[in-house]
């Protein structure tokens, strides 16, 4: 390794000036362009930038979730003194991370479960038909009172049969925020993060608030809404595009291209980000979502974006072309 | 950086021979395990040899401890980014974790990072992240850490210096 001559402080301060403006809330192309003219000064310039250009991609690179309490770690020296203490503890890092790992997981004990990804049919007892979507988990509990089916996360679609048991057991599905209760039916359920999902595509089922029996109300054939514990967001017609999943597709319909986004990522492992400056762009077509390098490579080829992967594809940053 | 020449590798020899074992010693005595102190004694003779020229070295005891307790900084300052990783790393959901592999290329990244933003003021990396990180708009920002608009806009100009000027150190 050769060693350089150090760049010329003054040419590193007026790239942070320029890093600085460049973040700015207004950042238009004129300053991007004033930008590219300051770095071809003169080589040293250049090579500043260089510089400022490899700090950009190493930031860019790390996922906020991480990153974040990683580097926005309270540091005091008292602090630093105990680390020292937890050295010993961290040499047997990799056996006590994997239990810790499955403590904090907590439905590793689903009787039934999707990786990212993956999809999957299966009978129950009764004859009823689940299908799970990506990223999902439920346990069933089938007793003399009732067909239980727990969604711990993701997605699922049922078709219930009729029970063969000689007594009338309800069908019910069972989420954080409530109770479904199957009335003859098909439909599908998700989990979301504080909210579940129900859509109706034939007979009725009955929503159970958890925490508020006076609001339950049954939704009928064709019909969507979405629930919390306390209450139920007013239903609206159902959109057939929601069940090609089933399919292996992901059809949008002038969807937000943040939105799709969100729902791509339920098919991919690691995190998606969307830039908000182009979150607001329409997107129609059908991706698949076996292959979510191809839906990517479908949405860049279509639309005025561009995906960049780093860390091996553990981080896809959607974000407009015209920017660097 | 200068080739070690014959001389200068009989000079580290030397130094190696009457100076590693004082240092791993007292390396022990900080860290409180051997293992460790062995690794950093070694790091710091390696550091010795891409560094300066040894011959210059007058006092080599009162050199060498502060060479090691560079290392030791930011040896801790490891330890408690992978800490502070592996606690962020234990909340989030299963299927949003890396692989090992990826795992390595993160918290390379974050050592470089946070080596780069070390004795930063408070403030100032935080303002950093919130942008860099969390990608949140300077005026954002400014509301966040209650400063005003043109604060934000230098902390953020003194810590990208602060990065870029680090970096030739590093690369």
């Amino acid at each position: 390794m050769k060693a350089m001559a150090p760049i010329d402080p003054r040419i590193l301060d007026q790239a942070a000036d320029w890093l600085m403006q460049l973040h700015g809330n207004a950042a238009s192309d004129t300053d991007r362009e004033a930008c590219a003219r300051w770095r071809q000064l003169s080589p040293e310039h250049a090579r500043a930038w260089a510089r400022a250009e490899m700090l950009m991609n190493k930031l860019g690179g790390l996922p906020p979730l991480l990153a974040m309490p990683s580097l926005d770690r309270p540091s005091n020296p008292a602090r630093r003194a105990a680390i020292g203490k937890l050295a010993l503890l961290l040499a047997v890092t990799p056996i006590g991370f994997a239990g810790w790992r499955l403590i904090e997981v907590q439905d590793w004990t689903a009787d039934h479960r999707t990786a990212v990804g993956q999809r999957r049919e299966l009978a129950l007892a009764d004859g009823t038909q689940l299908h799970l979507n990506t990223a999902s988990a439920v346990d069933i509990r089938f007793d003399a009172e009732q067909r239980l089916i727990y969604l711990r996360e993701g997605e699922i679609l049922i078709r219930t049969a009729p029970d063969t048991a000689t007594t009338y057991r309800p069908l019910r599905v069972q989420t954080a925020q409530g109770r479904l209760e199957a009335l003859g039916t098909f439909f599908s359920v998700r989990q979301e993060a504080g909210r579940s999902h129900l859509a109706v595509i034939e007979g009725a089922v009955r929503i159970e608030p958890r925490d508020s029996i006076a609001s339950q109300e049954i939704i009928r054939a064709g019909q969507q809404g979405f629930f919390s514990a306390h209450s139920i967001a007013p239903i609206t017609a159902g959109n057939e595009t929601d069940l090609a999943w089933t399919e292996g597709m992901l059809m949008a319909d002038n969807m937000r291209l943040g939105d799709f986004v969100t729902e791509l990522a339920r098919y991919r492992g690691g995190f998606m980000r969307c830039d908000p400056a182009v979150a607001d762009i329409r997107v129609s077509g059908a991706f698949p979502l076996s292959d979510t390098d191809r839906a990517l490579t479908m949405l860049v080829a279509t639309y005025p974006v561009t995906a960049t992967t780093r860390l091996r594809g553990y981080w896809v940053t959607i974000c407009g072309i015209t920017r660097r | 950086m200068p080739d070690p020449s014959f001389a200068a590798q009989q000079e580290l020899h030397a130094l190696y021979a009457s100076h590693h074992s004082w240092l791993r010693d007292w390396l022990r005595k900080k860290l409180g395990n051997s293992a460790d102190a062995a690794d950093l004694a070694h790091d710091t003779f390696i550091r010795l040899m891409v560094g300066r020229d040894l011959t210059a070295i007058n006092e080599p005891r009162a050199y060498l401890t502060r060479v090691a307790k560079g290392i030791l900084i930011n040896w801790y300052q490891r330890q408690a980014l992978e800490r502070a990783y592996l606690d962020a790393l234990a909340v989030l959901p299963e299927q949003k974790a890396p692989s090992p592999e990826q795992h390595h290329l993160i918290l390379e990244t974050l050592h470089e990072i946070d080596t780069l933003l070390d004795r930063l003021p408070r403030p100032v990396k935080r303002a950093f992240l919130l942008s860099q990180i969390e990608g949140m708009k300077y005026d954002a920002i400014a509301t966040e850490l209650g400063v005003s608009l043109i604060t934000v806009k230098r902390y953020m100009k003194q810590a990208f210096l602060q990065c870029l000027t680090l970096m030739e150190v590093q690369v």
